[in-house]
């Protein structure tokens, strides 16, 4: 009998093996990109299913706790709310597991992709971990997250630890967070048995930033006119840091692949779409329902998301050269850089400043903030976003919808507003 | 204004340092008028001078990748005895010099004008950015750090730093016209040199910060910190953190209690 919560990871497992297999029979331009990345899910699910099954240790972790560190310590660990994301694209569980989130007695002006974390655990469609690594920023609904789970039928008694990160980007916080790394160490080894190398961890932190430095060199290149890239580009490098395969030599390879390709278009001078006639820059995280937003975008008015939150990469490359350095970089990296923590635990500046080198590098015409209903912090910044976007001379849209409830704000309303913005600015 | 007064001193300071050590430090004069300075240049200056991008196939030498350094600042201030117009300042090795090679960067720009205030300090640190502004070089688009590349071309046009703070001087004094007279300070010796600059740097950018969000607060945003200053008495979210202190207090007593019984 199948344990319960494996389920939905098992169908995930089937889903990327299905679609593994159909890439392989059926090779077109750029599936020796999309291969791997299945590979890594692929493996992912079936290291999950087999962890579990045998009774082995596995955590439930978040994308910012420096996943180097799980893969120096060579323990399996899944994120809880990226059964969102099912299918890596348009879940096909979505509705369902909206509604399942509605029930919840939890407030619905929580983020809605944590109150379908809840909704997963209360399911029982996740793994029960054998610990839980909790991330804490970067808002009050993911504090309220671990709560929940705390309480919950499903995962109460489950040993958690979070570290504790400090408001400040100071030099004192950077030392107290790399402390708190350290500590989480500390609980992984009294919970899974497994021992942290610090030359094994600088073998992957060394393999990570090579990684980074990539990712960072295919988003020049999306400052080409016209771009050579649509949104999709940004899912890989962020998976392959920060999810699966992390500081895994083959998700260097696939860097360097995606790296080789993308230099071919811009060399010759081939744009993602023949006449680029918008460049836009998507302020913030991809909807789960951009499979349907984005394609009109580009064929309804010629727009491409040049960049975005999750793809600009402005991460810190960890000094390798001790123990210190880099406890100290990864705690700099995962308590300042990564998205959405950087821009909501962070200070406004970093929304202002982000958005005056982005709107001047990548040659925008139009900033939209979609305005996620769980982005309260970034909310509080609109203000600011659209004073700079005044000076800079750059039409400014805040949207409002739920980046994972295609219910809030329907795509067809998100397509209307956007047409009226476009129409309006002069733009198309 | 005199706020960066004391800085532009220290950088004369550190370059008569780097002599000492006996760094090859290398000045080049330029004229003070933007189109002056234009006309003399190799490549091409001004907004869509270039694409922006430069392939690493392509490039002739890098400049201030992370693994050897990199550290670039602003200073700026109306005193006419502390920056002089039209010096160019290069601690280390030359473009020309240094084919294939990946250099520390350190950048300094100094500027002077009459009217300079807070007003422009925005405007000022936007425009060490170049975006796609000097043809054949390239600053990657990463905070906290100027990261850049010279491409084969434009090397082989004559771009050299002299090039390069010439192209940075029209820019300035073209966006800012406040801008009257600018110095350029380049480093490239020495990963160590770009460190001794981190120094400056890191007070130069409290200063700067403080300005930055002196600037928003007049726009009527506070860009840094909580505008409730800090003084529970006065925040509306008070009952709030008293019922976490609260709920703080009762978790630890239960704690301590489930402790205390387990030991007995």
């Amino acid at each position: 009998m199948v344990d319960k919560g494996l389920e939905r990871t098992i169908a995930e497992r089937d889903h990327f093996e299905f679609l593994l297999k159909f890439l392989e029979e059926s090779p077109y331009e750029t599936s020796h990109l999309l291969i791997p990345l299945v590979k890594a899910n692929l493996e992912h699910y079936k290291d999950t299913v087999r962890y579990i099954e045998e009774g082995k240790p596995i955590i439930a972790s978040y994308f910012s706790n420096a996943p180097e560190i799980f893969t120096a310590m060579d323990i399996h660990w899944y994120c809880p709310v990226s059964a969102a994301f099912a299918g890596a694209g348009a879940n096909p569980y979505l509705m369902n597991d909206l509604e399942g989130a509605d029930k919840l007695a939890v407030s619905s002006d929580i983020c809605t992709l944590l109150r379908m974390a809840m909704y997963y655990t209360e399911a029982g469609l996740l793994p029960r971990p054998t610990a839980i690594v909790g991330m804490i920023i970067p808002c009050d609904g993911i504090v309220a997250l671990h709560e929940a789970s705390r309480r919950s039928k499903q995962w109460r008694g489950i040993p958690m630890f979070a570290p504790d990160p400090p408001y400040f980007t100071d030099e004192r916080s950077i030392d107290y967070f790399a402390q708190e790394l350290r500590r989480m160490v500390d609980f992984l080894t009294e919970h899974t048995g497994q021992k942290l190398d610090i030359g094994r961890l600088r073998e992957v932190v060394e393999v990570t930033n090579e990684q980074y430095k990539l990712w960072q060199e295919i988003n020049e290149l999306r400052r080409a006119v016209p771009c050579p890239f649509n949104w999709g580009v940004g899912g890989g490098p962020f998976a392959l840091t920060q999810n699966r395969w992390v500081g895994d030599l083959r998700g260097l390879e696939w860097f360097k692949a995606a790296l080789a390709d993308s230099e071919k278009l811009v060399k010759a001078g081939k744009g993602w779409l023949e006449n680029e006639k918008i460049r836009l820059l998507w302020f913030d995280v991809h909807p789960t329902w951009f499979f349907d937003l984005a394609p009109w975008l580009e064929e309804e008015w010629k727009a491409v998301i040049v960049m975005d939150m999750f793809s600009y990469c402005p991460y810190t490359l960890v000094d390798t050269s001790s123990e210190e350095t880099m406890f100290h970089d990864l705690a700099k990296r995962n308590l300042m850089d990564t998205t959405m923590i950087r821009q909501a635990v962070g200070v406004a500046d970093n929304f202002a400043s982000d958005l005056v080198r982005i709107v001047k590098d990548y040659k925008i015409d139009c900033v939209v903030w979609p305005a996620h209903m769980g982005h309260k912090d970034g909310a509080a910044s609109v203000g600011i976003m659209r004073e700079i976007c005044r000076d800079l001379g750059v039409p400014f849209l805040s949207i409002g919808i739920d980046t994972f409830d295609p219910r809030y704000t329907t795509p067809d309303e998100v397509k209307n507003t956007m047409s009226q913005f476009f129409t309006a600015m002069g733009l198309g | 204004m005199a706020i960066f007064n004391a800085y532009v001193k220290k950088m004369a300071e550190y370059v008569e340092g780097m002599r000492g050590k006996g760094r090859q430090v290398r000045e080049f004069d330029c004229p003070g008028d933007p189109g002056k300075l234009l006309e003399e240049l190799p490549v091409r200056v001004g907004p869509e001078a270039s694409s922006g991008i430069i392939l690493r196939g392509d490039t002739f030498v890098e400049l201030g990748n992370p693994d050897v350094g990199s550290c670039a600042f602003l200073l700026w201030t109306d005193n006419p005895s502390l920056v002089g117009d039209g010096k160019i300042t290069l601690i280390g090795p030359n473009i020309q010099e240094s084919e294939g090679a990946s250099l520390p960067f350190g950048q300094v720009l100094m500027v002077r004008g009459a009217g300079l205030g807070k007003e422009e300090h925005s405007a000022l640190e936007q425009n060490q950015y170049i975006a796609d502004q000097i043809e054949g070089y390239m600053l990657k688009s990463t905070s906290e750090r100027m990261w850049g590349r010279v491409s084969k071309d434009a090397a082989t046009k004559g771009f050299d730093f002299d090039t390069l703070g010439k192209a940075l001087m029209a820019i300035f004094k073209t966006a800012v016209p406040k801008v009257q007279a600018m110095e350029a300070i380049f480093v490239t010796s020495d990963k160590e040199d770009v460190r001794h600059l981190d120094n400056i740097a890191e007070q130069v950018r409290k200063i700067s910060k403080d300005i930055t969000r002196e600037t928003w607060l007049a726009r009527g945003y506070d860009i840094l910190e909580c505008t409730l200053g800090w003084d529970c008495n006065t925040c509306s979210d008070k009952p709030v953190c008293d019922e976490i202190r609260e709920v703080i207090t009762v978790r630890k007593k239960k704690i301590r209690k489930t402790k205390t019984s387990s030991n007995q």
